[in-house]
């Protein structure tokens, strides 16, 4: 049950105007997109991903209004879920947030938002070569650090640090002139 | 619960939602503080018994201009921040534009007014209390707000508190002129944009609290 921007902003539209049924099929397809969302990002029991996707739905049900008919609905639905993991954070510290949060959401709620990722191989082009290999491997491919290390047969710390370049300079053009 | 139940229950209450609903809600609970605003001061302050001459004035129209403007400047940043992917927030230097203004206005004023009258005209005869009662004006207003918030994600909640607080405060402003007799253009840029940022710093405090969601 994969759902697309295009389908999830249609069901959200329609919800809007007071289709209940359609409001209802957008919260059960938003469940798997939110349970993959927060396992990736916290370290936490599955009971306690499960309380974030319901507190996640829940705030997506009451703050409705704030959705603009006009802009992309993922951007809408991950900043109202990233805001609600950070809620979570603060007030009950069981779940653990994970080593370098702060980048992994930046990138990859861009890739959430513009839900392209052949927008992402167009960026990654525009690197050197070393560095857009090292992204790819731990953060879209999903490989540790050791384990992107030992398949390129470099050190671990020539991969943080290839990773961190990459990723401040894509920063760097998206947050300037890039939007 | 179980997910399933939770959708269930959601989706049994499913009201339409109208397109720029933000900006809606906005408007209805600064209209609604605004008369509670208003009601305050027709009955504790009183109107200035010359407002309809005064209204055919320049002072007062140079003050209704500035506080107008800072009032949909503020408001259109509280909508911007009201958003959960508002982004970068666009406009704040706006506010700049009828500051500049009212200052150019108080430097002509201070250079067609002998030196010896430039205390009198800065301070007027209400420095001590404009202040606190535009501040006093703005808590309706700022409630209102925080009752149009209610249906509303923002993210940045200092942020988002301090644009209501300073929409609050203009607006609080706007309707405090239909009492205050005032002329002079830099007794407003000081005592009224002191009470509006007083409004603005009590807002970016509580916003954290109040706007939590």
């Amino acid at each position: 049950m994969k759902a697309n921007e295009d389908e999830l902003r249609q069901l959200m539209i329609s919800g809007l105007d007071g289709n209940a049924a359609d409001h209802a099929a957008l919260l059960r397809h938003l469940v798997p997109l939110l349970r993959g969302f927060y396992r990736r990002r916290a370290n936490g029991s599955e009971d306690d991903i499960e309380d974030l996707v319901q507190e996640t739905l829940i705030a997506v049900h009451t703050r409705r209004a704030s959705y603009d008919r006009d802009r992309l609905f993922t951007a809408w639905l991950f900043a109202v879920a990233r805001y609600k993991m950070i809620d979570h954070f603060r007030r009950n510290r069981r779940l653990q947030p994970i080593e370098g949060l702060e980048e992994i959401l930046i990138v990859e709620g861009f890739e959430d938002a513009s839900g392209a990722r052949l927008d992402v191989d167009d960026l990654l082009e525009t690197l050197p070569v070393k560095q857009a290999r090292m992204i790819r491997a731990t953060r879209i491919e999903g490989m540790s650090v050791a384990e992107a290390a030992t398949a390129d047969g470099i050190g671990e710390s020539d991969v943080k640090i290839s990773v961190h370049r990459g990723l401040k300079t894509l920063m760097a053009r998206f947050q300037g002139g890039g939007r | 619960m179980n997910t399933e139940d939770l959708i269930t229950k959601l989706s049994a209450d499913v009201p339409k939602v109208r397109r720029h609903a933000v900006g809606w809600r906005l408007a209805i609970g600064l209209l609604l503080g605004a008369l509670v605003a208003s009601a305050a001061v027709v009955s504790m302050l009183g109107i200035r018994p010359d407002l309809h001459v005064a209204m055919r004035g320049f002072a007062f129209w140079i003050k209704w201009t500035y506080t107008i403007s800072l009032s949909a400047v503020a408001l259109a940043v509280t909508a911007q921040l009201a958003r959960p992917d508002s982004g970068s927030v666009r406009w704040v230097w706006l506010l700049a534009v009828p500051v500049t203004l009212l200052a150019g206005a108080g430097v002509i004023e201070l250079v067609r007014t002998p030196p010896a009258k430039w205390l009198a005209m800065w301070l007027g005869h209400s420095w001590m209390v404009c202040p606190w009662i535009v501040l006093g004006l703005a808590m309706p207003i700022f409630i209102g707000l925080l009752w149009s918030f209610r249906r509303l994600a923002p993210t940045r909640l200092r942020a988002a508190g301090a644009a209501a607080g300073l929409s609050a405060g203009a607006f609080a402003a706007t309707v405090y002129c239909v009492h205050c007799p005032e002329v002079s253009a830099i007794f407003v840029l000081t005592w009224y944009s002191l009470g509006i940022l007083l409004a603005a710093s009590l807002g970016a405090l509580l916003g954290p609290r109040l706007l939590r969601w």
